[in-house]
């Protein structure tokens, strides 16, 4: 439930002078649910507090649409423990608006933090809303953006492509799509063309899943 | 294990693509040390499976002057990377040299040498490594005068003990009074180790409540110990540390790769093919269910 005044939990935060302190504040604000918080909730993202980050991206997911703006309009060009906070929250929301910072994010980035959570959040945008031709066509370029991706060099880019291929396959695809997305799941679950065990254990799991 | 804020990107800032030729040329020439630095680094990185690699790498552990702190990158600095391209090579030949450099004045070029001796799983550094750890918190862990540093750089010294793992009593013997060190890093090393020499779970227990230390370079060392050792009952422990999601990640692959049977060498066709594409069983699928969330 949103209060009714976070001016006070915005101060604390401002005020906070330890890394635990950062942390209690981070926690409270994002409970409260409210709009205004979400930029002071972006700024916790480049503070490299990683407990504060984790609460501040559950708090932004929390607000949903209303973070998406903040969120774009303040993406951190030159850190990027903070950028992948960004992507990490702006996947965990599913908003369409979202999807040019992803698919440039997974192919781009220089950090394979930004990489990976770019790659998981191509798999769970949400598009209920949208008509089905648009819907078509936002899942085909998560499609090709996640079959790049497949050849990323980090093995934890990889399994993230995995996770959002099979987010994604379940969706209405023209056939041929279809059949290459579960033909590069089989190339990640091979041992001749995937050197990372942990990655093939996923993509064997996710063909198990699709297939039951 | 004292890690970076990203584990994953590269250690030298800027570095261009360049191709293996040109790696081994840079690497073969001596007048420039920041080139010969970067060349070694990346053909650990690349895996380089050149002929001329090894011989060269080898030839670079070699390359020794005092150490001086302020030169920048000099001819020790290219020895320790060296070192640390030899062990991600994985070939046994480097061995003799990587001993050799266990030998060195240089306590940081025994560092390197120690965990690349560990990578390579080398039987022949146990005796090496136990022999300058035996003199305990007293001799081997005490800091030394002038510096933070310790005599011996133990932390590496005790991974690589882990990492070979072979866990003969008096392995065991050497390792146990690191766990009463000052240094919660030093404790968190030795409690690897013996986790992975004995799966006595009290070691496990006791990296879980480093992952609980108020600083968070403290828990981040034991996030990849447990990750190294694959301690399953860490879990849940490592999804609610207060540390970077890139980090849980790296130790988590540790479970989740950890519980998969090793495949039977010999078996029929069959069982090895399901062996080379398994299904992951219950456990596993707990833990990638766990890696899901954190990406």
């Amino acid at each position: 439930m949103p209060s009714a005044d976070p001016s006070a939990l915005i101060r604390n935060l401002q005020q906070a002078d330890s890394p635990v302190g950062l942390l209690q504040a981070t926690r409270a604000l994002a409970a409260a649910c409210h709009p205004e918080a979400a930029g002071h909730l972006v700024e916790v993202l480049g503070f490299n507090n990683p407990g504060a980050a984790v609460a501040a991206v559950e708090g932004l997911v929390a607000l949903g649409t209303a973070a998406v703006e903040p969120l774009l309009t303040n993406i951190d060009g030159y850190n990027y423990g903070a950028r992948a906070w960004a992507v990490r929250a702006l996947s965990g929301i599913g908003d369409p608006r979202g999807l040019e910072v992803l698919l440039e994010a997974l192919a781009e980035d220089i950090g394979p933090s930004v990489r990976r959570a770019a790659a998981r959040g191509l798999g769970q945008l949400r598009l209920e809303g949208l008509p089905q031709e648009q819907r078509a066509a936002i899942w085909q370029r998560s499609l090709a953006g996640l079959l790049a991706g497949a050849a990323d060099p980090e093995w934890v880019v990889r399994y993230a492509v995995v996770v959002g291929l099979e987010q994604l396959l379940p969706h209405t695809l023209p056939a041929e799509q279809r059949a290459r997305g579960l033909a590069q799941l089989e190339g990640l679950a091979a041992p001749a063309s995937e050197d990372t065990l942990v990655v093939r254990l996923r993509a064997r799991l996710a063909l198990d899943n699709l297939s039951g | 294990m004292v890690v970076a804020g990203d584990p994953s990107s590269s250690p030298v800032p800027g570095g261009a693509p360049i191709t293996e030729e040109e790696a081994l040329d840079r690497l073969r020439q001596t007048d420039d040390q920041s080139l010969q630095y970067y060349a070694a680094w990346w053909l650990g990185k690349m895996r380089s499976r050149h002929p001329d690699t090894l011989p060269l790498l080898c030839r670079a552990l070699g390359q020794r002057l005092p150490r001086r702190e302020a030169a920048g990158v000099e001819h020790n600095a290219v020895a320790r990377n060296a070192a640390r391209a030899l062990g991600k090579l994985g070939q046994a030949e480097a061995v003799p040299a990587l001993l050799e450099s266990l030998e060195d004045d240089d306590d940081g070029l025994r560092e390197a040498a120690a965990r690349a001796l560990g990578d390579l799983g080398a039987a022949s550094a146990i005796a090496p490594l136990c022999r300058r750890l035996a003199s305990g918190l007293a001799g081997a862990g005490a800091v030394r005068t002038d510096s933070s540093r310790l005599i011996e750089p133990c932390e590496a010294f005790l991974e690589a003990l882990g990492e070979i793992g072979q866990a003969h009593p008096d392995v065991v013997a050497v390792i146990r009074p690191f766990i009463g060190h000052e240094r919660p890093l030093i404790r968190s090393a030795a409690c690897r180790a013996l986790l992975q020499l004995t799966s006595d779970p009290r070691w496990g227990e006791q990296l879980v409540q480093l992952l609980e230390h108020p600083q968070l370079q403290v828990r981040r060392a034991a996030l990849m110990d447990l990750g190294a050792s694959g301690w399953r009952p860490a879990l849940e422990p490592i999804r609610r540390t207060l540390a970077e999601n890139s980090l849980k990640l790296i130790a988590l692959r540790g479970l989740a790769e950890q519980l998969e049977p090793p495949s039977v060498p010999g078996a029929v066709d069959g069982a090895a093919r399901a062996a080379d594409s398994p299904h992951p069983d219950p456990a596993t699928t707990a833990v990638l269910a766990v890696m899901d969330d954190l990406l």
